[in-house]
Order: structure tokens, then sequence, then C-alpha cells
């Protein structure tokens, strides 16, 4: 992680995480806020190979090594010539020799070897196969016509899934009203009591709900897994439990005092306000820097000569 | 269960090895009982080392050890307890911590609240802020050398490399493990104050709340260069007399980051308390006692109480047996403790 860094102002992933590198054609990482630097005027050069750069051909890298990102950017420029299927060759030895060809362009270019002879190449290959070029731009290759058929797939499921879902509606509606006229027709031309009837229907009713509600809960059941296969919710927490504990007191400073059985040594600002500090050598630009002062050798002194004087005295 | 250690003197024999705790370049590490008291101690037993060494006496660190920590008694500082010898080598007993921050920050089970930052902070300042007014350099701290007991309690251990400081003569500046070294060493400065402490525990607190070494510089040069991408680059206006230390290299000028921008979750009162912490001149960077002073420390949350201190994973068992343990003293009670 330390190794993500910006060239230009030296920032790095672990002192600021939030850092962006991003890279233009060639391949040379700046971060998001360098860019806006740099390219303030919409164009610039590259900060480590003085290429002209446009600002909008920045994007936010992917992988860690920005070579690779340069790799994708020239891959992508050499597909749109280089375009030829299978169907075109008249053997599987040709079009792997073709393909190898494309490899060995890209390569040279995102390396830099032979540059311009393979631009020329590349210009070549061009002009001789302008035609088919142009025609394979217009066809669709076996995967894009694999991901239609996918898509076209998944659309015809939703569809069906929405079109069942109405017609359970529509009949739900239907149980209804009938459940009604039902009832109805019972309190016209049954012996038995309206009392009885009303509980009997509602009992029915009850029924025909709680299986409803039942059928819903199993068609809603909720997910246990993510699509990757990770299992929701695991068992037992990753870590130790924490104890609850009551809040402790506050802090107090307490002031820390060391017994040197002795006269109470003056403190530091007394050694200054007192002269002390007059008559003894001040500490040297060099000491001062690595962090040494005068006072605190007076201050040592002076403790130590008074330190143990009340020894013996008292009972100590 | 135990073995004698070797010897039959009766200081050797009063502490009964239980088990094997570690090894370093200086020392190997015992856990022993102390048939006297019957309290659990660490033995450190220093490695004679090669010939050259031996033929020199006592080993350096040992010496500095034992002149030191005799005469410091603190809660936060590692108490030595004892010190015996036999023929040439010699072992010093020491209090018996369960483990270090290194292993806490490191577990990644742990949560630390931000209670539980602002108490380590405060118990490892408070046993600092007592070795300084003792004129004693730790000139070691990292979290490995924060050792912890069973109640949460901090203490400051390993004096190997620490020293008397105050009067004006010439140190080396090859200490302080490097991550968390401060940038006046790593310009060579050979007099120097209670700063180079006060720097490792503003990259020990950084760690505390990032739970990843904040400045892990790969060489010398490659941490000076990590220390200004973060604090940008000093020049003679922002540290005085820079240029004049022995080993001044100039460098890129880098402009700094924000601290907001690091620790994303810290308050203004934290990071106040950082950048004076880790302040590159080190005549401003506060001292124990004005870091104490601090509001952070004052502020809520209230620092944790230390027996509500989080123990690593390995200890989780304990941490609900551990108040019914003590009331039953029982041998075998004692071999669940630890």
């Amino acid at each position: 992680m330390d190794d993500i860094a910006c060239p230009r102002c030296k920032t790095t992933k672990f002192r600021n995480p939030a850092l962006k590198l991003m890279v233009n054609q060639c391949g040379h990482p700046l971060c998001e806020k360098c860019v806006e630097i740099v390219f303030i005027k919409g164009s610039g050069n590259c900060t480590t190979c003085n290429v002209l750069l446009r600002r909008n051909g920045f994007r936010f890298q992917v992988f860690d090594d920005p070579i690779v990102e340069k790799e994708l950017d020239i891959r992508k420029k050499v597909l749109k010539d280089f375009n030829a299927r299978e169907e075109d060759f008249a053997t599987l030895r040709e079009y792997n020799d073709y393909l190898e060809m494309v490899e060995d362009i890209v390569f040279k270019l995102t390396n830099n070897i032979e540059v311009d002879a393979t631009r020329r190449k590349i210009d070549q290959y061009k002009k001789d196969n302008k035609s088919m070029i142009n025609k394979n731009r217009g066809r669709q290759t076996k995967d894009d016509i694999l991901v239609e058929r996918l898509l076209e797939e998944e659309k015809m499921s939703s569809d069906l899934r929405v079109d069942q879902q109405k017609r359970e509606d529509l009949e739900r509606k239907k149980a209804l009203l009938k459940e009604k006229e039902d009832l109805i027709d019972e309190l016209m031309f049954s012996d038995l009591s309206a009392a009885q009837i009303v509980a009997l229907h509602d009992k029915q009713k009850q029924e025909l709900l709680e299986k409803e509600e039942q059928e819903a809960k199993e068609r809603s059941r909720p997910a246990t897994a993510f699509s990757t296969g990770i299992k929701l919710g695991s068992k037992g927490s990753e870590f130790l439990p924490v104890k609850k504990a009551a809040e402790a007191p506050p802090y107090e400073y307490k002031p820390l005092i060391i017994d040197i059985m002795g006269p109470p040594a003056p403190t530091v600002e007394e050694l200054e306000d007192f002269g002390y500090l007059n008559h003894i050598r001040g500490a040297e630009e060099q000491e001062k820097a690595g962090g040494f002062e005068s006072k605190i050798a007076c201050e040592r002194a002076i403790q130590s000569a008074l330190c143990g004087l009340y020894f013996g005295i008292d009972g100590n | 269960m135990s073995e004698q250690m070797d010897g039959d003197q009766s200081s050797q024999s009063r502490y009964q090895k239980i088990e094997f705790l570690g090894e370093g370049q200086f020392a190997t590490v015992f856990k022993a009982r102390d048939s006297q008291t019957d309290q659990i101690v660490a033995v450190k037993k220093i490695k004679i080392g090669s010939r050259a060494e031996a033929r020199d006496g006592i080993n350096r660190t040992a010496l500095r050890e034992i002149k030191l920590m005799q005469e410091l008694h603190h809660e936060n500082v590692l108490g030595l307890l004892d010190v015996f010898g036999h023929q040439s080598d010699i072992s010093l007993v020491f209090d018996y911590m369960i483990t270090d921050l290194e292993t806490l920050i490191k577990d990644t089970r742990v949560i630390l609240y931000p209670a539980h930052v602002k108490c380590y902070t405060l118990q490892c300042l408070k046993g600092l802020e007592y070795l300084h007014l003792n004129w004693v350099l730790h000139r070691d701290l990292k979290p490995n050398n924060l050792l912890i007991d069973e109640n949460g309690i901090l203490k400051i251990g390993d004096f190997g490399l620490a020293k008397f400081f105050g009067s004006p003569r010439v140190y080396t500046h090859q200490v302080v493990t490097r991550w968390y070294r401060a940038p006046e060493l790593l310009f060579g400065a050979r007099i120097y104050g209670t700063g180079v402490d006060m720097w490792a525990v503003g990259c020990i607190l950084a760690e505390l709340l990032l739970r990843l070494p904040f400045l892990p510089g790969e060489t010398d040069l490659d941490q000076i260069s990590k220390i200004f991408q973060c604090m940008g680059t000093p020049t003679e206006e922002t540290w005085p007399g820079v240029t004049k230390l022995p080993d001044y290299v100039e460098f890129k000028g880098f402009p700094g980051t924000q601290f907001e921008e690091i620790f994303t979750a810290a308050g203004d009162d934290l990071l106040e308390l950082l950048r004076k912490l880790l302040a590159m001149d080190p005549l401003n960077r506060c001292t124990c006692t004005e870091a104490l002073k601090m509001d952070y420390f004052s502020n809520k949350p209230n620092p944790s109480d230390p027996s509500d201190l989080p123990l690593p994973s390995k200890f989780k068992k304990l941490q609900g047996a551990k108040r019914k343990v003590e009331a039953d003293d029982s041998p075998a009670a004692r071999k669940i403790r630890f």
C-alpha cells in the first residue's frame, strides 16, 4: 500500500487514504489534485516524460501498475483496426499467427520498442485491409450475440413473472367477490341461523387469508447467501466480547513529587528568574537542535547538590 | 512440575523454574515461583555471549538494568525484585507480566475503545514522567517493551538502553528501535533530552489508533523520508539548528499531511496531543507532565479502569474466571491463572 504514491507531490496512499491516481495515454500516474493543478488549462505536459497530454484523457487508475493501464489503452486503440475474426481466416493456424502479431504490436508500443516501425506496420495493415476493417466494424462478434441473447432471456422471464402476478391478483379478487355472494345466498336460503352462517364464513375467510400469508412468506424468504456464494450473517462474532464496564472516574493530574531527602531544589522557572543560568555555558545551536538546553543541566546539577543532605536526620 | 535452577546457592534454589518464556539477544527468560513469597516471577538469565564479552565482565545492558532499576519504584515501571549471580552468570528477577502492548495491538480479535487507548497512554506517560523526573531516559520505548499484567496495569520494561541524562555529555545516537526513533537521533544528534522518549510515545499512541506501525521505515534514510512525508520537511524556521546536526542531509520539501486525514476517527483533543508528541523540533515537543495536563486526558471519554482493559485472545477464558481464581489460592488454581 505504501508504494502507491503520486510522483509529483509525493503523497502516499498510507498518508492519505483518499488519494486517487489518474493515468493518461503515456501511462505515468498523477494524483487527482496534481492533475487539477498541472492541467488547469486543459492541456499540458506529462510531469514524468514531458509528452503533451490533454486533461480529458485522464482517467482513474484501476490497476496498481500504471504500465497495465497504458497497455489497456493501447490495446483498445489497436483492436479498433485489427478487428478480424476467426471466420476471416482460412485456417486456425493463420488466425493464431494474426493474434500473435496483434500481441506483438501491443507489446512493442507499450514498452516503447521500435515505435515508429510498428506504427508504420499498423498504417500499412490499415491500408491493405481497409474494406475488411470497415465491414467488421458493423458486424457483431460472437460474444456480442451471446450477450444479446442472455439479455433477451432475462427480459422474457421477468415479463413472465409480472404476468403471473397480475393473474393471481385477479383470481384473488374474484374469489373474494364469490365469497361475498355465497354468504348472501346462504343467508337468503339456508335453514341455519344468521349468526351461525356469518361465523362459518368468517372462519373460512380467516383460513384463506392465513394460507395466502404462508404462500407470500415462502415466496419472499430472505436470501441466505450473496450472489457470490458468501453466506449472509456469519455465526459467532469475529471479535472478543468487550466487557460492559461502569464508567471510570475522570482523570485529574496530580503532580509527582520525588523525595530527594534534601532542601527543595529551585524549579526551572526559578533558575531562569534568579539568574542561575547566567553562570553556566549556554547550549550551542547544534545541542538545542538535538533537544538539549542548558537549564536541564543546571537543574540536574543543583538537584544533585541538594539531594541527600537530610539523609540520616529524622531517622532517615 | 518444577525443576530447580542450576546451582545450589540459597538464592538460586529460592526460584523454581516453571517454564521457558522467551529468548532475546542478551538473555533468556523463564517463569519461576519464588518459594519464599510464593509469588510468580520472571527470571531473566543474562547470556554470557562471546568469550571476548565474558572477559569484559558483566554484560553492559544487564549492568544498566541493575543500576537503574534497583532504585526505581513506580506502579507503571517494571519492578526489579532481586538480582543473583552464580559464577559468571547473572540473573535478574522481575514482576511476572502476562503480555505486552505489541501482542495486544497485533491481535485482530481485540477491540480497543477510545477509553482503552486513553488508559494505556495515561499509564505509559505516568511511568515515563517518573523516569524523567528521576533523570532517566529509557531510549528504547516501543509497544514490545510496554508490559501488561493480568490486572491491566502497564509497566515500562527493558532498561537495557536506559541512561541518566542531564549532564552535557555525548551519547550515542544509535538508540531506539528505528520505527520509534526521533528525527534528531536520525540526524545524529549526540546531545539530546527527554524528547526522544516523547517521540516514541507519540508513535506508540499513533500505532494504538491505527493498529499498524505508524512510521515503518525500512532503512534509516527511509525512516527520515517517512517522517517528512507525514510531518513535512523541517526548515531552519520550523526547527532552528537542524542543518547543524552532524548527519543532516537535505531532503526534498515534502508538504506534510494533515493529521486529520491520517487519524480520521480521532477527536481534536487527541490530535492536539499527537501534534505535541510528534513535533519535529525536540524543544517544541511536550514533556510528560505537560502531556498529562492536556485536555485529552481530562475530557470525555474517561480513561477506563485498568481491570476493564482487554486481554489478548489466548487469555479469553481467563477474563471471566479471574476474580474467582484469586479468592481460591490453591496450587491448582494458580496453574490455571497463568
